[in-house]
C-alpha cells in the first residue's frame, strides 16, 4: 500500500502569488484582473462587469525565432478579444501565459485598456522578463 | 501569498501541502459559471481538464433534485484541453471533483489544472480530499 505523506503546516508557500484588483475604465466600464503567479508561469483572468470565466488562452514563446504560439482553450477562436491579449502579453514581457477574458469582441479601446493596467500591474509586481 | 479583498467578484482560497516531500500548492477561484482548482508541484499549470454537466436538461434535472424531485442522476462531460491525454487517473480526479461540486448544489463548469510530479493514485486522492474541504469556502 502507497504511504502518502502530507502536511499541511509549515509549507511556505512563496512559489505562488494571487494578486487581484479591480480598476474603472473610461466609461462605467469595471475592470477585475486576478494575477497568479506560479514559478515558470502565470495566469490571469480579466474580468469586464462581471464574474463570469470567459474564454481560455494559452500562450508562450516559441524560442529561438521572436514568434508566439497562442491558442484558445476553452471557447474563444482567434478573433475574440483574449486571443490578441494573450499574444501581445507574451510578446511583451517573454513570459508563459494562460488567460481567461471575458472582455467583448470589437471594442479595441476597452481592449487596449484592459492589457495596459494589466502589463501596468505586471512590470510594477516585478513579474515581466527581459523582452524577446 | 495575499488573497483577494472581500469587495472582488471572485473569491479564492488556497492552501500548501507537503505530499511526500513535494511542495504542493492548491488555487481555488470560483466565478460566476466556473471553479477553477489549480494544483501544482512543478511551478506550472501542467495539465489543464474542463469538466462540465453534459447538457441543459441535466442541470435542470439537477435543480428539480434541489427541490425534492425524484430525478435519475446528473451526467458529466471530462475533457482534457491542454495537456497529457493519456493519463487516466487525471480525469478520474476531475471526475471526482465535478460530482462533488454538483452534489453539493452547484451548477458551475470546473477548469481543473494539474501540475503533478507523478500521477499516482494516493496523490490524485489527496489532492481530491483536500480540494473537497476547501470548496466549501468558496462555492
Amino acid at each position: 500500500m502507497e504511504q502518502i505523506k502530507t502536511e499541511n503546516d509549515g509549507c511556505q508557500s512563496d512559489g505562488v502569488q494571487l494578486t487581484c484588483f479591480s480598476e474603472e475604465s473610461d466609461g462605467d466600464v469595471l475592470l477585475h484582473f486576478q494575477i497568479i503567479r506560479l514559478r515558470k508561469q502565470i495566469y490571469v483572468w480579466i474580468g469586464c462587469n462581471s464574474a463570469s470565466f470567459g474564454h481560455l488562452y494559452a500562450a508562450l514563446p516559441t524560442r529561438p525565432s521572436n514568434a508566439v504560439g497562442v491558442t484558445s482553450l476553452i471557447g474563444g477562436s482567434s478573433d475574440n478579444t483574449g486571443f490578441g491579449i494573450a499574444r501581445r502579453l507574451v510578446l511583451k514581457t517573454g513570459l508563459n501565459v494562460v488567460l481567461a477574458c471575458n472582455l467583448p469582441k470589437n471594442n479595441p479601446m476597452l481592449e487596449a485598456s484592459a492589457e495596459k493596467k494589466l502589463l501596468h500591474k505586471l512590470i510594477s509586481l516585478g513579474y515581466t522578463k527581459p523582452q524577446i | 501569498m495575499r488573497t483577494s479583498n472581500p469587495a472582488f467578484p471572485v473569491r479564492n482560497t488556497s492552501l500548501c501541502l507537503d505530499i511526500n516531500g513535494h511542495k504542493t500548492d492548491i488555487i481555488i477561484s470560483s466565478y460566476e459559471d466556473h471553479i477553477l482548482v489549480m494544483a501544482t508541484q512543478i511551478g506550472s499549470m501542467g495539465t489543464i481538464l474542463q469538466a462540465s454537466l453534459r447538457d441543459l436538461e441535466t442541470v435542470v434535472a439537477l435543480n428539480f433534485r434541489k427541490e425534492g424531485g425524484v430525478t435519475t442522476d446528473p451526467t458529466y462531460s471530462i475533457s482534457v484541453v491542454f495537456g497529457k491525454r493519456d493519463e487516466p487517473m487525471l480525469i478520474a480526479c476531475a471526475r471526482q471533483l465535478i460530482e462533488h461540486i454538483s452534489n453539493s448544489g452547484s451548477s458551475k463548469t470546473l477548469v481543473l489544472s494539474l501540475g503533478l510530479r507523478d500521477h499516482s493514485l494516493g496523490i490524485l486522492k489527496t489532492i481530491v480530499s483536500a480540494v473537497t474541504e476547501k470548496l466549501a469556502e468558496v462555492i
